[in-house]
């Protein structure tokens, strides 16, 4: 909602016609005499090898999968093979196009992709830029492996370094690439420019588009490539990412240098085959691919259709495109037709095309084609062919036979090390500010919304120990603004961004005043798109960047559920700790918006293992907690509750400091001292179990009260300190009781504590059914009462009193039976 | 006689700083013109006349806390 764009009703309603122009398909036209010209007869040449080693490559995947053996190795290979036979033009033709540092992201069928756009890197990089990269990656162990193992000097060894690097990793072997942590769908190598390669259809598409948004902002020379399927057409990320890209504001609104285009390239990889729909004339509604550019913006995106089994043809048009990329005029689509022979995997008994289908098509073979044309141009005789056949095949087989030795290339040792897992799913790394950024706008002590802050008491408390109103206190939204603009105005990698942003200041206030500070290139509105929020955020941070992204409601999440659960919490132990993904996605827990809009999501989050989780329920944790996320290179989800924005800090003495601190993570904090039961709260729930605490009092019932305040990681000894002591525990969450991470904690303190307890540890959460709305919510979220109910009934029988809840009389079982 | 009242401004706002008055008593106004700024801890808003005719009384001053519902102005 800029200001300075005005929505104009006289244009809006002026009669027109919406133009579309017409989009090129197969207008490739260049003869072989041209391309010799631009790229000379070896290039051309190599263009041939690299596809053979494409096709032997994956060919002895097939057998290995459908024989057991491969030229008299046998091997029983047990992961997926999706293999890309018949499309080695298109992996080929783009990889030759494309420079060292242009960064390519694939999906489940990227073998291809991968090898070819390694090949090109080794080809163009320089020799000692090349013995840098394998002598650095992973201590050089790979290259002293190919050294020792791989020394045929008729190999290359920097070919050898990369295809052993794929296989190891395919085979899940500890020299991969990724420690076999990623396997045949997700092997990738940066230096080389592949990026992750996702077994989730159309996942690549937001990830590349954060990687182009980091190159836009970082004024690189290179493009982001998604390789994806026809298939990700029907998916809601690859439209989502495709609006991202070309987002009316980076022309209209952003400042010089960033007024251009991210540089970034959707490449559909068609082969007209989603698994086993068929997109053209079945699943999907378009006739030819290219035409969804038509309706993404009035350059259409550029788009062409190629055709995917010449390997020049698609050269020629990354070159092209390549060129309008990189001076800001993308975003750019390429529907590059070709075919698979082979199965979706090597299990698909072809049940949904026919024999002559495949026949048909095995006359467009690119390899056949482009080895005659070769031939009949006289670039290369059949003697030199078959000798390049011959020793592609030996390469490949001399690969094939030290990979698959288990001796010689073992995966990781699970014995000796059984948590390594957990070592990669988390790195531990922090990075610390100080110095203030050069594009800010303004000082953050000019601006009235900040200066605002300096006029209000740290503490929430009077003299005489009234609470003060948070219009004279600072609030928790009032701190959690001070952490994120201490290193908005520190970071210049970090970026902002989530729906309403920038001039609103968030839906809820928090970053109020900020485009006063910050510039809008590096704090903007995004679209409804929350997915692509997500996934561009995990592209921008594995490219070199960090991002704080805000969903707005944490209902949302479900949005992003994809991004969140298989993106965001997965990278950095798929990459065996390769990529760090230092991202902080806010999510708000609703009040009074009934149920889409007022869900504790907590536990559906912390049953992902992946991404730290953390739920201040103070201005003070807000705000340390906030500037360690902000720190942390691992992804941490800073659950909000907006019942809490306006709260003002009453629990430490000198209030919310004035200056920057962090509050570490898993460190649970005591909120009252007691000794008869142990109250652990998650986030907002501390205020309830506090009324509750001052009510147990006149009972004569004193409890401790412990404020989780970091649900992932959790450190249990303050907790277990607490319940040897009190005997009993008492968890109070929002999250609906079912599943609910307070279930986790209890049953673990039943596991360590057990001889510490008088009774058995309870939780109340939400009870198992929707939100309902504002005036009914206290019937929803635990009240002191409902507290207070439980507390007496299953810990205090003896002292019960008057029931004062809604829960008073439930029968959990006779709920459940009904599947509440 | 028309009063102009602090808006309710959202779930958990029940106040507001009067942030710059742009009118003093005696003045006219017209219907939507904006007649003072406002401040709650989560946004800055215009209020606008409701009504056109002459401010007869402004009952609060720069800095003021008011609370939701209050009327802090009135037009006749």
């Amino acid at each position: 909602m800029p200001k300075n764009i005005d929505i104009d009703p006289n244009k809006i309603f002026a009669k027109d016609f919406l133009k579309s122009k017409e989009l090129p398909i197969h207008q490739y036209q260049k003869s072989i005499d041209d391309e010799l010209k631009i790229h000379g007869k070896e290039n051309l040449k190599e263009v041939l090898r690299h596809m053979y080693i494409v096709r032997e490559f994956e060919n002895m995947l097939n057998s290995f999968k459908t024989t057991g053996s491969y030229k008299n190795i046998n091997y029983t290979y047990n992961g997926p093979a999706h293999l890309s036979i018949g499309q080695e033009a298109a992996a080929v033709g783009a990889a030759f196009a494309l420079k060292p540092e242009d960064k390519i992201f694939g999906s489940h069928r990227s073998h291809g992709e991968m090898i070819a756009k390694g090949l090109s890197a080794i080809k163009n990089l320089r020799r000692d830029k090349i013995n840098s990269i394998m002598q650095y990656y992973n201590g050089g162990k790979l290259i002293s492996y190919v050294h020792k193992n791989l020394n045929d000097k008729e190999f290359n060894d920097a070919e050898m370094f990369l295809l052993s690097g794929v296989l190891a990793e395919i085979f899940m072997r500890e020299l991969g690439f990724n420690k076999g942590m990623g396997g045949s769908m997700h092997a990738f190598f940066t230096p080389f420019g592949t990026f992750p390669n996702n077994a989730i259809v159309g996942g690549s598409s937001g990830i590349a588009m954060g990687a182009a948004l980091h190159a836009h902002l970082n004024q690189e020379e290179s493009i982001c490539i998604a390789n994806l399927g026809d298939g990700s057409t029907g998916c809601g990320l690859v439209w989502e990412s495709m609006n991202f890209s070309s987002m009316g504001q980076y022309k209209n609104l952003w400042p010089e240098p960033y007024n251009k285009n991210p540089p970034m390239l959707f490449c559909f990889m068609n082969n007209f085959y989603a698994m086993g729909g068929q997109t053209l004339g079945e699943t999907m509604s378009w006739d030819r691919l290219s035409r969804i550019a038509t309706g993404v913006n009035s350059e259409q995106m550029h788009a062409e259709t190629i055709n995917g089994s010449d390997p020049l043809s698609v050269a020629d048009a990354i070159i092209r495109k390549r060129k309008l990329l990189i001076e800001g005029n993308g975003p750019v689509l390429l529907d590059i037709e070709c075919y698979r022979y082979s199965g979706h995997s090597t299990t698909d008994t072809n049940a949904y095309r026919s024999r002559d289908e495949i026949k048909h098509w095995k006359f467009f073979d690119p390899i056949q084609q482009y080895s005659k044309k070769m031939i009949e141009a006289g670039i290369i005789n059949k003697n030199e062919l078959n000798n390049m056949i011959e020793k592609v095949q030996n390469q490949i087989e001399y690969l094939t036979s030290k990979v698959v030795d288990r001796e010689l290339t073992p995966s990781i040792d699970f014995e000796k090390n059984p948590t390594i897992i957990g070592d990669f799913t988390f790195n531990k790394k922090v990075i610390s500010v100080s110095t203030l950024t050069s594009d800010l706008l303004q000082n953050e002590g000019e601006v009235n919304q900040m200066k605002s802050l300096q006029k209000k008491s740290r503490f929430g408390k009077s003299e005489e120990g009234s609470l003060l109103s948070g219009m004279r206190a600072i609030t928790l939204r009032d701190s959690l603004a001070e952490a994120i603009i201490y290193h908005l105005s520190r970071d210049k990698s970090l970026i902002a961004y989530g729906e309403e942003c920038r001039d609103w200041g968030g839906a809820f206030g928090v970053y109020r005043g900020f485009s006063d500070i910050i510039p809008i290139n590096r704090l903007f509105n995004s679209p409804i798109s929350e997915a692509a929020i997500v996934s561009t955020a995990i592209g921008y941070a594995i490219s070199g960047g960090r991002a704080i992204i805000e969903l707005m409601y944490s209902d949302f999440i479900g949005r992003a559920g994809d991004e969140i659960f298989n993106q965001l919490a997965k990278w950095q132990a798929m990459s065996a700790g390769e990529l760090n993904l230092p991202i902080v996605l806010r999510a708000s827990i609703g009040s009074k918006y009934g149920a889409q809009h007022s869900q504790d999501w907590t536990s559906l989050l912390t049953h992902i293992p992946g991404l730290s989780i953390v739920y201040p329920a103070t201005p003070y944790d807000a705000k340390g907690l906030m500037a360690s996320s902000l720190c942390s290179n691992d992804p941490t989800i800073f659950f909000e509750s907006q019942r809490l924005y306006d709260k003002v800090e009453i629990f430490t003495e000198n209030g919310v400091p004035k200056n920057y601190y962090t509050v570490p993570f898993g460190k649970a904090v005591k909120r009252r001292s007691g000794k008869d039961i142990t109250i652990l709260t998650i986030g907002a729930s501390l205020y309830a179990a506090l009324d509750a605490s001052i009510e147990l009092l006149n009972h004569d019932i004193d409890a401790e009260i412990i404020d989780a305040r970091s649900l992932v990681p959790f450190d249990y000894g303050m907790l277990l300190n607490s319940v040897k002591l009190t005997g009993r525990l008492l968890i109070v969450s929002e999250a609906v009781e079912r599943g609910s991470f307070a279930n986790t904690i209890a049953t673990n303190v039943s596991k360590f504590a057990f001889k510490n307890l008088k009774a058995s540890p309870m939780i109340i959460g939400a009870p198992n059914w929707i939100a309902p709305g504002a005036d009914m919510e206290k019937t929803y979220s635990p009240q002191s009462e409902d507290i207070l109910d439980l507390i007496f009934r299953d810990f205090f029988p003896e002292k019960r009193i008057n029931k004062r809840g809604l829960r008073k009389d439930w029968d959990f079982i006779d709920l459940a039976k009904k599947g509440l | 006689m028309t009063d102009i009242i602090i808006p309710n401004l959202g779930n958990e706002i029940s106040e507001a700083e009067i942030t710059e008055w742009l009118v003093a008593t005696g003045d006219d106004v017209e219907q939507g013109d904006v007649v003072l700024l406002i401040s709650t801890t989560k946004t800055s808003l215009e209020i606008e006349a409701p009504t056109s005719g002459k401010i007869s009384q402004i009952n609060s001053n720069e800095g003021d806390l008011v609370q939701v519902g209050e009327v802090v102005c009135t037009i006749e």
